[in-house]
């Protein structure tokens, strides 16, 4: 059949049947026109005028005026942490078809995989298009430069000026300070002042003071375009709030030297002011440098932090816990003579281990201390006078006076992130054990060991204590009029047999390989057991990885204490040998720069030094 | 036919409304990419307009049964053209749709087959049906309009794919297949959804999703069908002026001189520019239908539906779009929106409608 056949009368039939169609056709074209224009009425002529507001908020933008934040100050005005000038470089995707080949050219210059940047992009699919987004965050002067050289090569590549936060001392400062980075989703929702993309304290000092140093965000309005590009000036609806310097009471000397003294040893150790709380240094083996934290884009690094084994995040100064070991003995001292249990000249015969409850214990000193008293049980840390006032005194009695002292709760430091740790009784062992307590777990917790676990921060809270004199205040790191003491339930006859004790501990007992040249100290040594049976094995000679840890706490000077501390160097074996010279390097550096502040600018200073420098190598030359 | 009876006969009047068309859109592309770094283009579309009006008057010249002989060439090798792009094309936001010879881009074959589809079809139709449509011929023609849409769907330029589904209504209906076979189409079509659904991109379901819900994330996906509907809104009933549409001139409005051209034209020309342009459109589609009536035989008559239905139901697709009445595709609006592929085969589209109007007598 030839289509070209024209319209017949014998297709009059077909045809009618084509008319109704063509006008199914056409009557859909013409309810749809129709169909549009009551919609485009509905929008100009009903909502015209709404749409013409939502048109102007359109060209209007209310833009953030970030704050500044807050400068932190170490107690002698060292900057601690600063907020300095960075480049940002943004990519701009509107408007360019070769995003890729900038992608391509941007990744050498920039050291960032090409595919890490792709993959970036590809994120913003969806995203408004005006948006731009972060190829790098603070960009080095030279990358700047090879891209500015070439500017032709890269159209969509933009340069703005951020804040970024600084911590010139680094790993040094990285517990204490903490870090700041971007705001999370739990922070955003526990606070209405938050938006994304806010750079917020993530722990430390930061977290804690966060609200003040960060300030108040400010807003101005602007005119305008898609690409979030301003036209025309800005007007200033609310001025920011910039954050406030904090002056912290570090001594960044003394946190240098504690930091410098661990070396490659994993611990954790707090110096503080005994009349204030004032914390002098603060310092967690295996550190981090804050400084990587400040940038967006981490994830290589934040693994391998995250990941290391050695976990450096974590603060072992008040976050970790360690059975405190023999610096347990000073509580036992304290109830043992509070209680009357004890009279300080009372005696026991001490031949290197005894019988308790069928099970022979270990005193660490194999051949035995022969006939000790309170003194010098103390000073030579002799487990047996402790095992026998244990078995007397009972769990109560030292569960008494452990919460005196403030063992197995927090100290109220103002870092956030302390954990309590463990003063066990009898109710204690009932709820998280469902045991009852046998007479021999007050055995071991006698010495410092059992179910015992106490934090540095503690020790050095409990020994500022009992160099007070009045109840344990909570350590900060914030300036401000010294807290309230409580009275501490412990009769001055007692505290000043434990402080005798404490002295002829360094002087001549378990401690003395802290002696301290022209200055006197009182402390404790310890080791926190981590293979029961090595009781009676010299833990020096045991492998490194089940090697106990070593504590040492204690005051300074011996006489008229200013300083407590708290030290525990992980499988560091005897606190004697390895975490009092720590204590001893940090203890130079206090005093030296109170003699300095003293005698200033008395030009004998120096001398002075140079004299405790000398007098402390004397005694490593000729150990007494 | 003699020349000068040949432009006697010549169907100005929907000429005219088609020019204005094209003149309404090189204007409001050069408002919409004033002072951007686009400004200017509208120059290419005058150039444009340049090359159609010669491909039209090609058209014209040469009896529309002439074209109707070798339509299966001329599909043949759009469907080579289709093929080619798929292997040499040149990559356009994501889209592999332009024939390109190294970097000089020739165009988008999708394009001309918009224009060839309705050739073959009406070809077929004319030659192969009378009555109502069997099965074979369903077959049939499913291949030479799927041929295009398959083609075009790999490539993916979904939007383009999707304006052939009115060309196909329109030829179903006009080879009379039953409604039945229809509404039984259709609900095949609802039964798939479920199993399409979890096959689409996330970006293209939220698409569909803001188009019932159009303040669903109104900065991602929902912003350009929110920005659109602002800038007509704040249009009024008399516009703003032109170049003198804010949300346009701030270019808030997204792919504002192509797919969302009809935006800034009603930011700026308001309500009553609106009216115009609709009417415009009618009328152009009036007059398809009135040659389609008016056609001398069974071909000029389906070439004149099929053309008409196909700029009728791609100008609905991109309103809608414009409005937010339909997910957000990429579809030009006929005659006005910039692009020389899409402008020149409108424009030889109402070539071949001229063509069977002119030789509508017997002679």
């Amino acid at each position: 059949m030839d289509y070209r056949e024209r319209w017949e009368l014998k297709d009059y039939l077909i045809g009618r049947r084509l008319e109704r169609r063509i006008l199914t056709i056409h009557v859909a074209c013409a309810v749809i026109l129709a169909a549009f224009a009551l919609n485009f009425w509905y929008l100009q002529g009903v909502h015209g005028e709404e749409y013409a507001i939502l048109a102007e908020n359109n060209r209007m933008r209310r833009v953030e005026i970030s704050p500044t934040r807050g400068e932190i100050y170490d107690r002698s005005e060292t900057v601690v942490a600063s907020t300095r000038p960075a480049l940002t470089l943004w990519m701009t995707r509107e408007d360019r078809h070769d995003l890729e080949a900038q992608l391509e050219r941007l990744a050498p210059i920039l050291s960032i995989p090409l595919e890490e940047l792709e993959e970036r992009l590809g994120a913003m699919t969806g995203r408004p298009l005006f948006e731009q987004f972060k190829l790098k965050e603070d960009v080095s002067l030279v990358e700047l430069a090879h891209i500015e050289a070439r500017r032709e090569l890269f159209p969509s590549v933009s340069v703005r000026e951020t804040a970024r936060r600084h911590y010139p001392e680094g790993e040094m400062v990285a517990h204490a300070i903490g870090y700041v980075a971007q705001v999370n989703e739990t922070e955003l929702s526990s606070s209405e002042k938050l938006l994304t993309g806010d750079i917020v304290g993530k722990s430390g000092v930061e977290r804690r003071f966060d609200g003040r140093l960060r300030g108040d965000r400010g807003w101005q309005l602007v005119s305008v375009n898609s690409l979030g590009r301003q036209i025309g000036d800005a007007r200033i609806e609310t001025e920011p709030n910039h954050g406030r310097p904090l002056r912290v009471t570090l001594d960044m000397g003394m946190q240098r030297a504690l930091y410098e003294g661990f070396r490659e040893e994993a611990g954790g150790a707090i110096f503080m002011d005994v009349e204030t709380g004032g914390v002098l240094a603060l310092v967690s083996t295996p550190s981090f440098d804050p400084n990587l934290f400040a940038d967006g884009f981490t994830t290589e690094t934040w693994k391998s932090i995250i990941e290391d084994p050695r976990r450096p995040l974590h603060d072992r100064a008040i976050a970790s816990f360690y059975a405190p070991g023999s610096t347990f003995k000073v509580v036992m001292a304290i109830a043992g003579l509070e209680t009357g249990t004890v009279d300080p000249s009372d005696r026991v015969f001490c031949n290197g281990g005894k019988s308790y409850y069928k099970r022979r214990r270990l005193c660490w000193k194999r051949g035995g201390h022969g006939w000790v008293d309170m003194r010098k049980a103390l000073a030579h840390s002799c487990n047996v006078y402790f095992y026998d006032l244990g078995k007397e005194l009972g769990i109560d009695k030292i569960h008494e006076y452990g919460k005196i002292l403030g063992i197995g709760r927090l100290t109220g430091i103002d870092v956030p992130g302390e954990e309590p740790g463990i003063l066990p009784s009898r109710d204690w062992k009932r709820r998280t054990l469902r045991e009852i307590w046998y007479p021999g777990d007050t055995i071991s917790v006698s010495i410092g060991q059992g179910f015992l676990a106490s934090t540095p921060v503690q020790l050095a809270t409990m020994m500022a204590s009992v160099a007070r004199g009045t109840a344990p205040i909570p350590p900060r790191l914030i300036d401000g009029p010294p807290p309230e003491s409580g009275r501490l339930p412990v009769s001055d006859t007692t505290l000043r047999i434990v402080r005798d004790a404490l002295k002829q501990a360094v002087d001549e007992g378990t401690g003395r390989e802290a002696t301290l040249g022209a200055y006197s100290a009182a402390g404790k040594t310890g080791t926190a057991q981590l293979v029961a049976s090595s009781a009676g094995v010299d833990s020096e000679d045991l492998d490194k990885a089940i090697r106990d840890h070593a504590w040492f706490a204690g005051y300074a000077p011996a006489e008229n204490p200013t300083i407590a501390f708290a030290i525990i160097v992980e499988h560091g074996g005897h606190g004697g040998v390895t975490a009092a010279p720590i204590v001893r390097k940090v203890l130079d550096v206090y005093f030296q720069e109170d003699a300095e502040a003293e005698s200033e600018p008395d030009e004998g200073a120096a001398q002075i030094a140079d004299a405790s420098r000398g007098g402390r190598r004397a005694s490593l030359a000729t150990p007494r | 036919m003699h020349r000068s009876r040949l432009l006697d006969s010549l169907d100005w009047p929907t000429l005219a409304a088609t020019g204005v068309l094209v003149a309404i859109g090189i204007f409001s592309i050069a408002s919409a990419t004033a002072g951007n770094w686009q400004a200017g283009i509208w120059r290419s579309q005058v150039v444009y307009l340049g090359l159609a009006l010669v491909a039209a008057t090609v058209i014209v010249l040469i009896d529309y049964r002439v074209w109707a002989e070798i339509s299966l060439l001329l599909h043949g090798v759009v469907m080579l053209a289709l093929v080619a792009v798929l292997f040499i094309g040149h990559e356009v936001g994501g889209n592999r749709s332009w024939l390109a010879i190294g970097s000089i881009r020739l165009g988008q074959p999708s394009e001309m087959a918009k224009l060839t589809t309705c050739l073959v079809l009406a070809v077929y139709l004319a030659r192969r049906v009378r009555g109502t449509l069997g099965l074979r011929q369903l077959i049939e023609m499913g291949v030479l309009a799927g041929a295009p849409v398959a083609l075009i769907s790999i490539q993916p330029d979904m939007g383009t794919a999707v304006t052939f589904v009115p060309i196909v209504l329109a030829a179903l209906i006009i080879g009379g297949v039953r409604w039945k076979w229809i509404l039984v189409a259709l609900l095949i079509a609802l039964l798939l959804i479920p199993v399409a659904w979890p096959e689409l991109k996330d970006y293209q379901k939220e698409r569909i999703l803001s188009v019932f819900d159009p303040d669903r994330d109104p900065s991602g996906v929902g912003y350009q069908s929110r920005q659109s509907r602002i800038a007509i809104g704040s249009g009024g009933i008399t516009g703003k002026g032109l170049f003198k549409g804010t949300q346009n001139q701030l270019n808030f409005l997204p792919a504002q001189h192509t797919d969302f051209v009809m935006a800034v034209f009603a930011e700026e020309f308001g309500f009553a520019g609106v009216l115009t342009i609709l009417g415009l459109f009618y009328y152009v589609f009036r007059r398809g239908m009135a040659a389609a009536r008016s056609a001398q035989d069974r071909l000029g008559t389906y070439l004149c539906l099929l053309i008409g239905a196909w700029l009728a139901g791609q100008m609905a697709i991109n309103v809608g779009v414009v409005l937010g009445r339909f997910p957000t595709i990429g579809v030009p609006l006929p005659f006005v929106s910039y692009g020389g592929s899409a402008l020149i085969a409108a424009v030889c589209g109402i070539g071949l409608i001229v063509n069977v109007r002119s030789r509508r007598f017997v002679n």
